[in-house]
């Protein structure tokens, strides 16, 4: 099998993250890490090639800085990387960024295409998706678990409230993987050290035609919601307050 | 060489990996020594002995300068040394353009009439560690050296008194040491010659020199570094400018001093470093720090600012008398592992790189003569550099200061005059836990202000601005040899230090089940500053390296 994993380089979860003046994104002068459920995708891939072989690629569309999640990918096993590189990346929303991974692998026949869940960062939820649709591929997502069948794969999506779905694809075919699916593996020194051989292919945005001005969603305004506080009195009899009380809990507070 | 007692880590075959050269530690010692060996490798051409991948660094944090976080007035001479076209592209904030040093009481503050000689920065720059060794560590790697980030050295592998190799973390053990489906077993990695360069504390360093003996005249002697970025607003406080304070809030007994640095035009570095050898158990750097800030002059530089990141790290201060032989069977120690810092200067990058770059020549040349390195010439190289020229002038530096600020002034100057000399020739020092007071000689503890959260900060809140994380998953790192001593000794002789020191809140008493107080050991919140180690008065508590990868994130600083 021959497998794309998408990974995108996200601010590191516990960075002291400031909204940068004009208040459009975040300062950028925090450090970054791979996206937690692209590392589940990475992952995943990696058990299918060890379970029924193939090639491993990892692609990334990111600024220079984010070779760095591409050579951790080498590191764990990947086979080689596309780096789709350009200061704008950061700029990009789900849809172009979608159409800058369809223009890099022109060719390439992928079996599976894996991108994470959703990105730490924005959490869009859809460049996988869009991917598929601008491949004219069949997609899944949330996906935690897959196994080839005789005429494509089976996956299990998760669902709420602790439903899950068993779907049956003919690849090729995308899918978005749920983090926390399986343990992440560590990087040996052999590995890191291997890593230094192999191919790593680097695209420009620009000259992919790929820059903002394909974006179809623009952000207005990035800011800390004020925090703030309220006491509402329910009044009526009990058994009014009770019910208004369970509606609140349920669309207010979302506890229900 | 068993790691420490306590630790009994999975039983398991480790691979092994073989390299002429292990660096242990990407700081500014560990990397000038990479670089100076490809730069002597491609001057020897064909006829070389060493090989860049022969060469590998071996660095806990995340990324090169994960774990750096210094001043930094930087002081470039070795640099030049080692890159003749510097400053080129090197990332330097800003040239010092204006300094001066001030007493501080409590309201006021006075500035020096003229900047005392030590202090004087003219040619120097204003730098952050971590960016200048990021872009130090890039050309280490384009030279072909492989760094491996993520990857602490847990043990030195021993024969006899010969260090014959470095081995690594196991990646992927629970809390309780079992191995998980990820384990990854840590390496051995085999070698002729191993350089300590971890920094201050180093835990191999520690090994070996418990192991073999190895100490300086004096004993080593520590300070504590805490320190914050601020952005503040424009023309409070100039890019270039370097203050340094002494005075409040140290009280004059003692040892230390504050520093702002003008990083930009709206960043500003501001610390406060604290002698580790104070007599009240009691005493808490990172609140006197935020004591610091609070004084109407730093006041008027922050407010309306915003701080962006916060640190920690232990500076060895001892000076000359207090190195250790630098080297022995199989190992050179450079930087900080080895004591080379000026602490009349507070200054240690330039001599850092300097012995990095004097080690890398020894091997070197003991490989092209095919023999193993001779400790004796890495110390006649350090003798005849400037790093003895340098350190000899201010041998007697700090231990002028065991009676305080004032004391410390005067033996200071009667230093200057007599070339470093003083009053003897070698002024004696002990280990800094030893001057605890026990709490029975003592009156009533330091008050210190409550934190506002604009200009002052509690411990936890000013961790989250040091970025750090661990592997919640793993044992605790810090190995506390003895629960019953904290729980009652140390309770009553000294009201349990570690709550105090400790800058990242890592020792907490608290109820236990019993009812009696109990220590919790807060390991992920730790910031890899290695007081604990250092100052804990009983010697217990031991600080390994966690899970690699792990510890604080001091982009910038
Ligand atoms: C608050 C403060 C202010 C300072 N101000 C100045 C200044 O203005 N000017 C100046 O010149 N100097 C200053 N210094 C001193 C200077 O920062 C140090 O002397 C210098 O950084 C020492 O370099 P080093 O390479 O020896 O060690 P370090 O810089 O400490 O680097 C050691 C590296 O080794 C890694 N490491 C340690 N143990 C292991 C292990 N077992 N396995 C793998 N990796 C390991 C660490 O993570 C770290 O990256 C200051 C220091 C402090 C703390
Ligand atoms: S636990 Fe020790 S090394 Fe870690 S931050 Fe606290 S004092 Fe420093």
């Amino acid at each position: 099998m021959k497998i794309l994993v998408c990974l995108k380089q996200v601010p590191a979860k516990d960075a002291p993250i400031k909204v940068a003046a004009g208040e459009m994104w975040i300062r950028e002068d925090v450090t970054y890490e791979v996206n937690e459920p692209d590392a589940y995708a990475l992952e995943e891939a990696l058990r299918q090639k060890e379970a029924h072989g193939g090639e491993v690629v990892a692609l990334t569309v990111g600024p220079a800085r984010a070779a760095q999640v591409l050579r951790e990918a080498l590191a764990k096993g990947a086979d080689r990387a596309v780096h789709v590189e350009g200061e704008a990346a950061a700029q990009l929303d789900c849809f172009a960024t979608a159409e800058a991974i369809a223009r890099a692998i022109p060719g390439e026949h992928f079996d599976l295409i894996f991108t994470g869940l959703q990105s730490d960062d924005y959490g869009f939820a859809q460049v996988g998706v869009v991917l598929a649709e601008l491949l004219g591929l069949p997609h899944a997502t949330i996906i935690m678990h897959l196994e080839p069948t005789a005429t494509g794969i089976r996956v299990k999506r998760e669902l709420e409230g602790g439903y899950f779905q068993n779907v049956d694809l003919p690849t090729p075919a995308v899918l978005t993987i749920q983090s926390g699916i399986s343990k992440l593996r560590y990087a040996t020194l052999m590995g890191i050290k291997a890593a230094k051989s192999k191919p790593l292919t680097r695209h420009s945005l620009e000259e992919m035609g790929v820059t903002p001005r394909l974006n179809r969603q623009t952000i207005t305004r990035l800011y800390v919601p004020a925090r703030s506080k309220k006491t509402e009195m329910l009044t009526g009899t009990a058994k009014e307050v009770a019910a208004q009380l369970v509606e609140h809990l349920k669309n207010d507070a979302r506890v229900l | 060489m068993r790691p420490f007692p306590g630790i009994e880590p999975p039983a398991v075959d480790h691979p092994v990996m073989e390299a002429d050269v292990v660096i242990v530690g990407a700081g500014p010692a560990g990397l000038a020594c990479a670089l100076r060996l490809t730069q002597l490798i491609a001057a020897a051409g064909a006829a070389s002995p060493l090989q860049p991948d022969q060469i590998v660094v071996l660095e806990k944090g995340r990324e090169i300068g994960a774990h750096l976080l210094s001043g930094a007035v930087l002081d470039p001479r070795a640099l030049r040394e080692l890159l003749p076209d510097f400053p080129a592209d090197a990332p330097l904030e800003v040239p010092v353009v204006d300094e001066a040093a001030f007493l501080f009481t409590e309201r006021r503050a006075w500035k020096f009439p003229f900047t005392p000689a030590p202090l004087r920065n003219h040619g120097n720059y204003v730098v952050s560690l971590n960016r200048l060794m990021r872009w130090l560590g890039a050309k280490v790697e384009a030279a072909g050296v492989t760094v491996f980030t993520s990857v602490a050295g847990t043990a030195l592998l021993m024969e006899g008194e010969q260090v014959q190799g470095v081995r690594t973390d196991d990646k992927g053990v629970d809390r309780e040491g079992k191995a998980q489906s990820n384990f990854e077993p840590g390496y051995d990695l085999k070698s002729k010659m191993v350089v300590l360069a971890e920094g201050p504390r180093g835990s191999l360093t520690k090994q070996l020199s418990l192991g073999l003996g190895l100490a300086g005249e004096n004993s080593q002697v520590y300070a504590l570094g805490v320190k914050e970025i601020w952005e503040v607003p424009e023309g409070r406080f100039p890019a270039g400018r370097v203050y340094h304070t002494m005075g409040w809030p140290l009280p004059l007994t003692m040892y230390g001093g504050g520093w702002i640095y003008g990083l930009s035009a709206r960043q500003v570095s501001l610390g406060l470093v604290t002698g580790l050898e104070y007599h009240d158990p009691r005493t808490d750097p990172h609140h006197l720090f935020q004591q610091f800030k609070t004084h109407p002059f730093v006041r008027e530089v922050l407010t309306g600012g915003e701080m962006l990141r916060y640190g920690a790290k232990t500076i060895p201060m001892g000076g000359w008398f207090a190195m250790p032989p630098a080297s022995g069977a199989g190992w050179l120690m450079v930087g900080d592992a080895g004591g080379f810092l000026n602490s009349q200067r507070l200054k240690g990058i330039h001599l850092a790189m300097k012995s990095g770059m004097l080690a890398a020549e020894t091997i070197f040349a003991a490989l092209q003569a095919g023999q193993p390195a001779r400790p004796a010439d890495y110390t006649q190289r350090i003798a005849a550099s400037w790093i003895r020229a340098e350190m000899w002038k201010v041998r007697n530096f700090h231990q002028g200061f065991a009676g305080g600020l004032i004391p410390g002034l005067l033996h200071g100057a009667l230093q200057q005059l007599s070339g470093g000399r003083g009053l003897w020739t070698r002024y004696g020092a002990e280990e800094g836990h030893a001057r605890l007071v026990q709490l029975a000689h003592l009156g009533p503890g330091p008050k210190y202000p409550k934190p506002d959260g604009q200009l002052s900060f509690d411990k936890v809140a000013d961790v989250y601005h040091s970025g750090t994380r661990h592997v919640e998953d793993q044992p605790s790192h810090l190995h506390v040899a003895d629960l019953d001593i904290c729980q009652d000794r140390c309770r009553r002789e000294y009201g349990n230090p570690c709550q105090h020191f400790c800058p990242a809140q890592v020792y907490e008493m608290v109820e236990g089940e019993d009812g009696r107080p109990r220590l919790q050991v807060n390991a992920s919140n730790c910031v890899h500053c290695k007081t604990c180690d250092i100052m804990d008065p009983y010697g217990i508590i031991t600080w390994v390296p966690p899970e690699g990868g792990g510890g604080p994130n001091y982009d910038g600083m």
